[in-house]
């Protein structure tokens, strides 16, 4: 279901006010899918510039995320947010934390591709494309579900999420099977073994994106069900 | 809006009011006039709880809340239609005294209105007229009222100065000691800090939350927060119907109707 954004406040500040903390949400994660398409570039073309500019655009991120909790702040001490404006004043805060922690992978994965770099590419770097694919997906549609205020598609993300977990698995039992066969290379693994556990970790903040989503649009909390 | 359509209120199970339906309206219409005030409202406010009643001007709040101790038949061309009972028993009922009815329903008003005459009889002004001139009772109630109502300490050496010398928060608050003196068991308040600054509006809803241990308080307020902060039940009102009454968490995280939703977020008119 997609919530419909309904009438402005008869207060036109505090719509304006709602509207920037939205923008902002979407403008830190427009430039973190930009810092992990630099890091996975940097992955497969070997390309340490790329890993680089990633790794420098994580400070953008970090100031981002504090200029969202400023905003937020602002908005409940100026506006006094009830109902869905305060959910969606507590989701963006949260919604910027997660996507923080999704720029900090992007780092890290940067970083472990520099060190990749200064191997020979491994035959496995490839078995990495479904992890990412699925990994990048959610992102991009956790974010898609805040920018549409669009719950049906956050709910459908925590299933997704689960089949990450698998792929993640599956993959590192692969290598460190391959490292007991070919241990010359076992730093290598080992740094792919990092890269899909960051990726892991990229969609269970997309997961928590989702949450807030849903939260955010039904006031529905539908975080640690069936566990 | 017909009696169908009024909202049910489902409370949760951590909410164990004293009685649930203390105060029953039943399909109740008010008329100034020809005007239609009050389309058929259905409500149960249960009792030793802090019901708010929010909504925009001339939504009808004010007009149920001067039904209850039936203020409003002081206003000649009102009639109603339906009932509302207290305890079971019709407030309208001819065997029903409206004296006797008043001093059971204590009311604050907007605009505090301390008599011209001393701290001490101001208070005991309910008692007097009801014949009672004990003067230990009478002292016990002053004190009494006066702590109930947070003045205690502030007027205990000043009893008989003129209560038109208190500041506007201690005079809201003296009227309220007033309220209680005849020991009512409901009070109605109609917008009770509108006139106040924080700090005494502050002191008047620690005094509300305080005296909801006795008493069942229904207050109107514009005040949202104070809505949110004062009462656990929250009546929502518009263009003389009942739209939504919920416990007042509910309405101001996830209200069930569009109507209250773009009210209390301002999105209104």
């Amino acid at each position: 279901m997609h919530s419909h954004p309904s009438r402005p406040h008869t207060l036109s500040d505090f719509t304006t006010a709602l509207d920037q903390l939205r923008g902002s949400v979407l403008t830190m994660a427009s430039l973190t899918k930009h810092n992990l398409q630099n890091a996975i570039q940097g992955l497969y073309e070997r390309d340490d510039d790329s890993c680089n500019h990633s790794i420098a655009d994580d400070e953008e991120i970090d100031l981002l995320e504090i200029q969202i909790d400023r905003e937020g702040i602002e908005v409940m001490s100026r506006f006094q947010p009830v109902a869905k404006d305060l959910r969606e004043v507590i989701s963006s805060i949260k919604i910027g934390a997660n996507i923080e922690r999704i720029a900090d992978q992007a780092v890290n994965i940067a970083r472990r591709a520099r060190k990749l770099n200064e191997h020979p590419e491994l035959p496995e770097l490839h078995h990495l494309d479904s992890v990412i694919k699925l990994a990048l997906s959610m992102f991009e549609d956790a974010t898609r579900s805040f920018a549409e205020r669009n719950a049906s598609l956050a709910v459908e993300l925590k299933s997704r999420d689960k089949s990450l977990d698998n792929l993640n698995k599956d993959l590192t039992n692969e290598l460190v099977n391959r490292m007991q066969d070919d241990s010359p290379n076992l730093p290598s693994y080992l740094n792919m073994i990092f890269i899909s556990r960051c990726l892991e970790r990229i969609g269970d903040h997309a997961s928590n994106i989702a949450e807030d989503v849903v939260f955010a649009v039904r006031a529905e909390d539908i975080r640690h069900l069936g566990k | 809006m017909s009696t169908e359509k009024n909202p049910t209120l489902v409370l949760t199970d951590d909410f164990a009011p004293g009685e649930v339906n203390f105060i029953k309206v039943d399909n109740f219409k008010f008329f100034y006039g020809k005007k239609e005030a009050l389309h058929g409202i259905n409500l149960e406010i249960p009792s030793r709880r802090v019901t708010s009643f929010i909504g925009p001007s001339g939504c009808g709040k004010s007009t149920l809340l001067r039904n209850f101790n039936r203020m409003n038949e002081l206003i000649p061309g009102v009639r109603h239609e339906g009932d509302i009972t207290i305890h079971g028993t019709s407030i309208f009922d001819p065997s029903v005294e409206i004296i006797a009815l008043r001093r059971r329903i204590g009311m604050v008003f907007q605009k505090s209105n301390p008599f011209p005459m001393s701290i001490y009889e101001n208070i005991v002004y309910p008692l007097r007229i009801a014949g009672q001139n004990n003067r230990f009772i009478l002292d016990e109630t002053v004190e009494r009222c006066l702590r109930s109502s947070a003045l205690w300490d502030e007027v205990k050496d000043r009893l008989h100065e003129s209560a038109l010398g208190l500041s506007g928060g201690q005079m809201q608050r003296l009227c309220i000691a007033r309220a209680i003196a005849s020991k009512p068991e409901i009070l109605l308040m109609d917008e009770p800090c509108s006139a106040l600054d924080p700090i005494a509006t502050a002191k008047v809803e620690e005094l509300i939350i305080e005296l909801k241990k006795d008493f069942t308080i229904i207050i109107v307020t514009h005040n949202m927060q104070q809505a949110s902060r004062v009462s656990e039940l929250t009546a929502f009102f518009y263009l003389g119907n009942l739209v939504e009454f919920d416990e007042t968490r509910k309405i101001f995280t996830n209200p069930s109707k569009q109507q209250t939703e773009e009210y209390i977020t301002g999105r209104f008119g």
